[in-house]
């Protein structure tokens, strides 16, 4: 699928394991990986992950558990302090939680310099940039710019824009945390369909236990300080789920008991 | 398909035979136009008497005050003159030609001297934005050099260069090109990080960071800055015109101003100073004011009140 040669590693000084993954099926593999910023006390502590190509993981934890910093190694915009990380693919698509557009340029021109960062190009930039905002439902706003749009607009332009990049595995660190639930809701259903249609590799970072639920096929929940990787779900069964659904309340019932008893260990 | 079978994004089958996509298009189109943010655009007309009239209308009220105090009060002439004497005195100027020398001259020295600032100041403030040693080493000086007036090189100018243009460029220069590349270190200061990382994981290159993204994003601050240089610019040119007289040095506002001082004539004086202020302003209306405007409004950073 991938050749070698695109396979990027993001390694500590000193790395220790072997890599050791079942090749063609693992999107991301992470090993032993450890982080500390400077001599502070340890973010991440001995995260193993492997995730599959295709699949959609929401990474589930407190406000400072390391999620984001884990979710940024996997970028490569940080570095781990022990262990590695691979991403077969390459380099993975990044989405944040303020969208980030461009102030100066229209959507359009947004989703356009993604393109020309990649390659793509000029001719065939303006079309592409335009079937891209189509895929977001957001053709006809292509020639506005950032201010004029709503919160949620931006942000399916900041999706277009990750989608532009052309890249297996995407990453979106909290990337609905401040939309209003209307909104939401209906971003949970188009990302949803973006991820069926385009068959990328989703991690999703976020605090909100529902919204795991409601999006994940796979649910990690995150010890804090430092971090952990605790426990996980699978759902078997993506059909139809909604964010109202029962089956939804009740996995997002067991997680948030989770969580709490993962916060309360850090009262004392 | 005109498009490159690389975007494999759009490959799947567009979404038109699926009715419950269309549901949920609509549903999302409309939520877009009840959250869209509604434009109420003004005239070019009205934007014009609504920016215009305000500041003509203070101008009246003070000459009309200024001429009322003069009829009440009837101070002595030679030391506060009328609306009238300063007009006459312009008028004067105007009928001689030395008005529109002088503003020609001034004009000119300012605008060259500014353009010159501009191209010196811009590399200083790139380095200093970008490369954190010598920021550390050369910033403070930087900012101590934009607090000193800079009608204090005027003496060591002349020294140097005699009774010059040079002497006069040099000091606009030590006026302006701190605020321009001070300018330039704050807008690039000010940009979101969020814009940077974007940038980085789009797989910018160092050279494409700077100029397609560092750039456009410090343009508000970097001009801000080129605002006060001009200002800077315009201050320390009348300084040194006021200063410096004789020698080859032509004859600008300044020396306007100071040829009416020696001949006790603070119409022509006042009439002098009137012309300096008017300049700045029309400087600022014409020039830069429009770009300012049109640069914070495609960037949606204009409060409502000012568009």
């Amino acid at each position: 699928m991938t050749s070698p040669a695109r396979t990027s590693v993001v390694t500590a000084p000193v790395q220790t394991t072997e890599p050791a993954v079942a090749p063609g099926l693992a999107a991301i593999t992470i090993e032993s990986l450890g982080k500390r910023y400077g001599t502070g006390p340890l973010v991440l502590d001995d995260i193993n992950l492997s995730i599959e190509a295709g699949q959609f993981v929401c990474l589930l934890g407190a406000s400072g558990c390391g999620k984001s910093t884990l979710l940024n190694i996997i970028a490569g915009l940080e570095k781990p302090t022990e262990g590695a990380v691979t991403v077969a693919s390459g380099k993975a698509a990044v989405m944040f939680q303020d969208a980030a557009l461009f102030p100066w340029l229209t959507a359009g021109r947004n989703v356009e310099l993604a393109l020309k960062l990649r390659g793509v190009p000029r001719k065939q930039r303006a079309a592409a940039a335009l079937e891209l905002l189509d895929l977001v439902n957001l053709a006809d706003a292509a020639d506005k710019r950032p201010h004029e749009l709503s919160g949620g607009m931006r942000q399916r332009v900041a999706l277009a824009r990750s989608l532009a990049q052309d890249r297996k595995v995407l990453l979106m660190d909290e990337p609905f945390a401040a939309l209003d639930a209307i909104t939401r809701d209906l971003l949970h259903e188009e990302l949803e369909r973006v991820w069926r249609q385009t068959g990328r590799t989703i991690v999703f970072v976020t605090h909100n236990v529902r919204e795991a639920a409601r999006l994940g096929e796979r649910i990690l929940l995150m010890s804090s300080r430092p971090g952990r990787i605790v426990n996980e779900w699978t759902i078997t069964d993506t059909g139809s789920r909604r964010i109202e659904s029962p089956e939804v309340a009740r996995l997002g019932d067991e997680i948030t008991g989770q969580l709490r008893e993962e916060i309360r260990r850090n009262a004392a | 398909m005109p498009l490159d079978a690389r975007i494999d994004t759009v490959r799947a089958a567009p979404h038109t035979s699926d009715p419950g996509h269309d549901e949920f298009r609509r549903l999302e189109a409309g939520l877009d136009s009840l959250q869209a943010v509604p434009e109420t655009p003004r005239g070019a007309f009205r934007r014009t008497v609504d920016g215009v009239l305000p500041p003509i209308l203070l101008l009246v009220a003070l000459v009309a005050a200024w001429q009322v105090y003069i009829l009440i009060a009837k101070p002595r002439p030679d030391l506060i003159p009328g609306p009238f004497d300063v007009f006459g005195a312009l008028a004067s100027a105007w009928s001689s030609e030395r008005l529109q020398l002088a503003v020609l001259t001034s004009l000119e020295r300012g605008g060259l001297g500014f353009l010159i600032a501009v191209a010196i100041g811009t590399p200083i403030g790139l380095l200093l934005a970008e490369c954190r040693p010598v920021r550390r080493t050369v910033g403070p000086l930087l900012s101590g050099l934009q607090v000193l007036p800079s009608v204090a090189w005027v003496p060591a100018a002349i020294i140097w260069f005699g009774l010059t243009d040079a002497t006069v460029y040099f000091v606009i220069l030590m006026g302006a090109v701190p605020s321009i590349a001070n300018g330039l270190v704050s807008g690039v200061d000010q940009i979101p990080p969020q814009l940077r990382r974007v940038g980085t994981v789009l797989g910018a290159s160092r050279f494409e960071m700077a100029t397609l993204v560092v750039l456009p994003a410090a343009l508000p601050g970097y001009f801000s800055g080129l605002k006060q240089g001009w200002a800077f610019a315009w201050r320390s040119l009348m300084a040194a015109e006021i200063i410096t007289t004789g020698g080859t040095i032509g004859f600008g506002l300044g020396t306007m101003l100071n040829q009416s001082r020696e001949l006790a004539d603070l119409a022509g004086v006042l009439a002098t100073i009137l012309v300096i202020l008017f300049v700045g302003i029309l400087v600022e209306l014409v020039f830069f004011a429009p770009i300012e405007r049109r640069l914070l409004r495609r960037r949606g950073l204009m409060a409502a009140g000012l568009r």
